[in-house]
C-alpha cells in the first residue's frame, strides 16, 4: 500500500517540472485506483522502482499536449526525438525528487522512454495502480504509480 | 565540545621579565644622561683647570715684567691692565672651576694659595696714576708711589717665584683628579651603554617570540574556528543560544536554514522563529519553559520531561507543502562562575524517525486489527460475512468510479463528496452491524477524510490524494479479509435460501453493540423478514441498520431516565415486514424519547441547513421531516455510530429509489415510529441493488 506522502513526492516531481519548463503550473485531477492493465498515451516517461517498493511510476501524455509544451519552451523542433527527450525530462524530474525525499527507501533506475504502441502497465501483484490525472492549460496526462 | 588544555603561563612570565628590563633600561638611560652631563662638565673644569695650570708662570712674567718697565721707567699702564686682567680672569676660572670640581678637598691648597696671591697682589693692582715724577723725559723718577708699587712689584715677584712650582703642582693635582674623574664616568657610561644595548636586545627577542607566540596563537584560534564553522556547517542538527532575553547569538549551524528557511537568526526572539511555524499556545508554554531554565535550582533532567517542544509538529517551511514535519527541540544551559550564561537549544528534524514510529504503529495496529478481524469473522455468520463482502467491493467500486469522474474546478470536486459519504457510510453501517470493527474504522477513517474536504474553502486535486490512498489501503485490508475467510472456509454460497433471513442477526449484532457503546440496554424483535423478496433484501439491510442505529443512539433512552419516565429499564426496537394489499410495509418503532421538533430545528440551524427564520416559521410537520436531509444531525461528536449526518438522508433515498415512500410519526417521550411502504414490484429493487 502506498503512503499518501509518497504519492506526493511522484505528484510534485510532475508539477514542478511544468513550472520549471513552462513557467506554468500544472493541477493534478480526482486520482482514481486502477485493477487492471491501464494503456498509456503516445509518450511516456518511466522510471523503474526497486527497494522499499517495486514497480514503475510512469508519465505518459498525448502528443498534442507535448507540443504545446515545447512551444511554451521556446523549442521550433516539434520532432519525435525531442518530444521523447521531453517526457524522458519529466521522468528525470519525477526521479530526482524522489531521490531526493526517499533517500535509500528507494532503488530509481535512468528514466526510459516509450513510445506509441506500448505493452499497458500492469499492476503489482495484489497492489492497485494509482492514476492521478495532471492537467495543463486544457491537456491532460497521466502520472502512473504502480508499486506494490 | 569541550577541550582541556594547561594553562601557558609563559608569556605572562616574559611580559614580566620584559617590564622589568625595560625599567631598568629607563634606569640605565637615566644614569647614562647624568654620567653624560657630568662627564661634560669633568671635560669642562678639565679645560679650565688646564689653562690655569700655566697661569702661576705667567704671573711671575708679568710682575717680572711690570717691574722690569718701572726700573727703565717705560710705561706701565698697560702692564698693570693685562696683569689686572689675567689676575681677574684666573680669580673667576677658579671660581666657575670651584663650582664644576666634585672634590673640594683637592682644589681646596690652591684656593688658600691664590688667596695669599690676590692679597699681595692687591697694593699692586690698586695703583692708579703715574709711578713717575713728571718733569723732563731725560731724567725721570719714581715718585712716592712709583716707590711703593716697586716695593709691592717686588714682594710679589718674590712670592710668585717662591711659589711658582708648588701652585703648578696644586693646579696639576687638581687637573689629573678631575682627568681621573672623567675617565671614571666615561667608564662607567660604557658599562651602562652595554648593559642599555644588552638589555635592549633581550627586549627586541622577548617582543619578537611574544609577536611570534601571537601569531602561533592567531593561527591555533583561526584554525579552531575554521573547525567550528565546518561542524556547525556539516552537522544536521540546528545549534544555537539563547539570551536570557529569549534572543538568538551570533553562531549557529546551518541545519537552521533548511529547518527554518531563513538566515537572519543573530539576534532573532525564540518566539519569532516559531510564529507561523507552532502553534501560539505551544510557543508561549515553550518561553515559559525556556525562562525556567534560567532558575538556579532547575534540574535539567527532570526538566526534559515537560518540554513542551520535545516533538512538536511544525508547518512546513515551504509554502508549497502542506506535509506536517516533526521538529524536537533539546534545551541545555550553559553556566559559568555566576551562574547560567545562555542557554543552548539543539532542534533535530525527526519527521523520518515519527513516520517509522507511525509505520511501526500501523503494523502493530495492522496486526492486531487482523487478529480483532479474525475474532469478529469467527463469530460472524459465514453468509453474512460473504455478502458483506460483495457490497462492500461493489461499494468501494462506486467509490472509486466516484474518484475517477473526471474534474478539474472546485465544484466538480465538491459534487463528488456527497456520494462518497453516502456510500462510505452505508458500508460503515454494515460492517459495525457485524461487528468487524477494523473494517469499520478504517471505513470511519477514509470518511473522515472525505468529511474533512468539505470544509476547505477551495477543492483540487491534491486534497483526494489522501482519500485516495486510504481507499487503496481499504480496498487491500478488504482483499485480506476475503482470503483468511476463505482459507478458514468461513465463506459459503452468498444466496441463502430466504435473503431475509440474514437480517435479523445483523441487526441484533448491531444494537448489542451499539448498546454495550452507549452503556443502553434495549432488544430487538424482527419479524417477517423471511417475507422480504430478495430484490429488496441488499437496500432493506442498508435502511433497517441505519434505522437501528438510530433508534439505538438518538431513540431510546439511558435506564436512569427511562425509569424515571415509568419505563422498562430496556428499551425495545421492533421492526416488521409484512405484505400488504398495494405492496410491502416495513415498520421500524422504539419506545424511546421520539423526536422533539425544536431540537430537530436547532440542530438543522446549527448544521446550515435552515436558518433561525425559517426555523422559527416550521411546524412540527415539517421540523421532523428535516431529519431526512442531507447532513443532518443531532449529534455533535462524530463517532462510529453517528454523527456525520449522513444516514436518514441514505434510507429516504433508497427507499425513494425503490418506488417506496417513508413516513415518520412521534410523541416526545414516547416512541418514534418508520412506517416504509414498497411497490409490490422489484424491477427498481434491481436497478437499486
Amino acid at each position: 500500500m502506498l503512503h499518501e506522502r509518497e504519492l506526493k513526492v511522484f505528484v510534485e516531481g510532475t508539477t514542478n517540472f511544468f513550472e520549471v519548463a513552462a513557467q506554468q503550473p500544472a493541477s493534478i485531477g480526482s486520482p482514481y485506483l486502477v485493477e487492471e492493465p491501464l494503456a498509456l498515451h503516445e509518450y511516456s516517461g518511466l522510471i523503474e522502482v526497486t527497494g522499499k517498493r517495486e514497480g514503475v511510476v510512469c508519465f505518459t501524455a498525448p502528443k498534442t499536449m507535448l507540443a504545446v509544451l515545447l512551444m511554451k519552451m521556446h523549442e521550433t523542433d516539434f520532432g519525435h526525438e525531442t518530444m521523447r527527450d521531453l517526457v524522458g525530462e519529466v521522468a528525470n524530474t519525477i526521479s530526482g525528487n524522489a531521490r531526493r525525499d526517499f533517500g535509500n527507501d528507494f532503488r530509481i533506475s535512468p528514466p526510459r522512454v516509450l513510445f506509441g504502441e506500448t505493452p499497458p502497465i500492469e499492476p503489482r501483484p495484489g497492489a492497485r495502480t494509482f492514476v492521478i490525472p495532471i492537467h495543463w492549460r486544457s491537456h491532460s496526462a497521466k502520472l502512473v504509480v504502480a508499486l506494490g | 565540545m569541550s577541550s582541556a588544555a594547561p594553562v601557558d603561563r609563559r608569556p605572562v612570565l616574559l611580559i614580566a621579565i620584559g617590564a622589568m628590563l625595560a625599567a631598568a633600561l629607563g634606569m640605565a638611560l637615566g644614569s647614562g644622561f647624568r654620567l653624560a652631563t657630568r662627564l661634560r662638565e669633568d671635560i669642562a673644569a678639565v679645560q679650565a683647570a688646564s689653562a690655569l695650570q700655566a697661569y702661576p708662570d705667567e704671573l711671575v712674567r708679568e710682575v717680572s715684567g711690570l717691574r722690569e718697565r718701572l726700573e727703565v721707567r717705560a710705561y706701565t699702564g698697560r702692564a698693570l691692565t693685562t696683569l689686572r686682567d689675567s689676575t681677574r680672569a684666573f680669580s673667576d676660572r677658579l671660581q666657575a672651576l670651584a663650582a664644576i670640581d666634585h672634590d673640594p678637598a683637592t682644589l681646596a691648597p690652591v684656593r688658600r694659595r691664590w688667596h695669599v696671591y690676590r692679597e699681595t697682589l692687591a697694593p699692586v693692582l690698586a695703583f692708579h696714576g703715574e709711578p713717575y715724577v713728571d718733569s723732563d723725559t731725560a731724567a725721570t723718577r719714581l715718585s712716592s708711589d712709583g716707590h711703593r708699587l716697586y716695593a709691592n712689584l717686588e714682594r710679589a715677584r718674590l712670592l710668585a717665584l717662591a711659589n711658582t712650582h708648588r701652585f703648578g703642582g696644586e693646579l696639576a693635582a687638581v687637573t689629573q683628579g678631575l682627568q681621573s674623574s672623567a675617565s671614571t664616568a666615561a667608564a662607567r657610561l660604557r658599562l651602562l651603554l652595554l648593559a642599555g644595548v644588552l638589555a635592549a636586545l633581550v627586549l627586541a627577542a622577548i617582543a619578537a617570540w611574544l609577536l611570534l607566540s601571537r601569531a602561533r596563537h592567531e593561527r591555533a584560534a583561526q584554525e579552531a574556528r575554521e573547525r567550528t564553522r565546518d561542524i556547525l556547517r556539516t552537522v544536521r542538527e540546528g545549534f544555537f543560544l539563547l539570551d536570557a532575553e529569549h534572543r538568538i547569538g551570533s553562531v549557529w549551524s546551518d541545519a537552521l536554514t533548511r529547518m527554518f528557511g531563513r538566515e537572519d537568526f543573530a539576534g532573532l526572539g525564540f518566539r519569532e522563529l516559531l510564529a507561523g511555524l507552532v502553534p501560539a499556545p505551544t510557543i508561549a508554554t515553550a518561553l515559559k519553559y525556556v525562562d525556567l531554565l534560567w532558575g538556579d535550582r532547575a534540574n535539567e533532567n527532570l526538566m526534559k520531561t515537560i518540554n513542551p517542544l520535545s516533538q512538536v509538529e511544525a508547518r512546513s517551511v515551504d509554502p508549497q507543502s502542506h506535509e506536517p514535519r516533526y521538529l524536537q527541540f533539546d534545551f541545555h544551559r550553559v553556566t559559568g562562575l555566576h551562574g547560567v550564561k545562555y542557554v543552548l537549544c539543539s532542534v533535530v528534524d525527526v519527521t523520518s524517525n515519527v513516520a517509522l514510529a507511525r509505520e511501526l504503529q500501523e503494523s502493530q495496529n495492522g496486526a492486531n486489527a487482523q487478529l480483532d478481524m479474525l475474532i469478529g469473522m469467527t463469530r460472524t455468520d459465514p453468509l453474512q460475512l460473504a455478502s458483506f463482502l460483495d457490497t462492500a467491493d461493489a461499494g468501494l467500486q462506486l467509490v472509486n468510479a466516484i474518484l475517477k469522474e473526471p474534474a478539474r474546478s472546485d465544484a466538480e470536486f465538491r459534487r463528488k463528496l456527497g456520494g462518497l459519504m453516502r456510500e462510505l457510510h452505508t458500508l460503515k453501517g454494515e460492517a459495525s452491524a457485524l461487528e468487524l470493527g477494523g473494517v469499520a474504522e478504517r471505513l470511519h477513517a477514509l470518511e473522515s477524510r472525505v468529511s474533512g474536504c468539505e470544509s476547505r474553502a477551495t477543492l483540487t486535486g491534491d486534497d483526494f490524494l489522501p482519500i485516495v490512498a486510504k481507499l487503496d489501503e481499504l480496498v487491500a485490508y478488504l482483499r485480506g479479509i476475503r482470503e483468511i475467510a476463505a482459507r478458514l472456509e468461513l465463506t459459503g454460497d452468498p444466496a441463502p435460501a430466504s435473503p431475509g433471513d440474514s437480517i435479523a442477526p445483523i441487526l441484533q449484532a448491531a444494537a448489542a453493540r451499539l448498546a454495550a457503546e452507549h452503556r443502553k440496554a434495549l432488544r430487538i424483535e424482527c419479524a417477517g423478514f423471511d417475507a422480504i423478496p430478495p430484490a429488496f433484501a441488499k437496500a432493506l439491510k442498508d435502511c433497517l441498520v441505519q434505522l437501528v442505529r438510530n433508534a439505538a443512539v438518538h431513540g431510546i433512552e439511558d435506564p436512569e431516565l427511562r425509569r424515571t419516565r415509568s419505563k422498562s429499564d430496556v428499551g425495545l426496537v421492533s421492526a416488521r415486514f409484512a405484505r400488504t394489499p398495494d405492496g410491502y410495509e416495513l415498520t421500524v418503532e422504539d419506545d424511546g424519547a421520539g423526536i422533539a421538533p425544536d431540537t430537530v430545528k436547532a440542530a438543522a440551524v446549527r448544521s446550515g441547513l435552515i436558518t433561525e427564520a425559517e426555523a422559527a416559521a416550521m411546524d412540527t410537520r415539517a421540523a421532523i421531516a428535516l431529519i431526512f436531509r442531507a447532513g443532518f444531525s443531532t449529534m455533535s461528536d462524530v463517532s462510529l455510530g453517528a454523527g456525520r449526518g449522513v444516514g436518514m438522508d441514505v434510507v429516504a433515498r433508497t427507499i425513494r429509489a425503490l418506488g417506496g415512500r417513508i413516513g415518520v410519526a412521534t410523541a416526545p417521550g414516547k416512541y418514534t415510529r418508520f412506517r416504509i411502504h414498497l411497490p409490490p414490484g422489484g424491477a427498481a429493487a434491481t436497478a437499486v441493488a
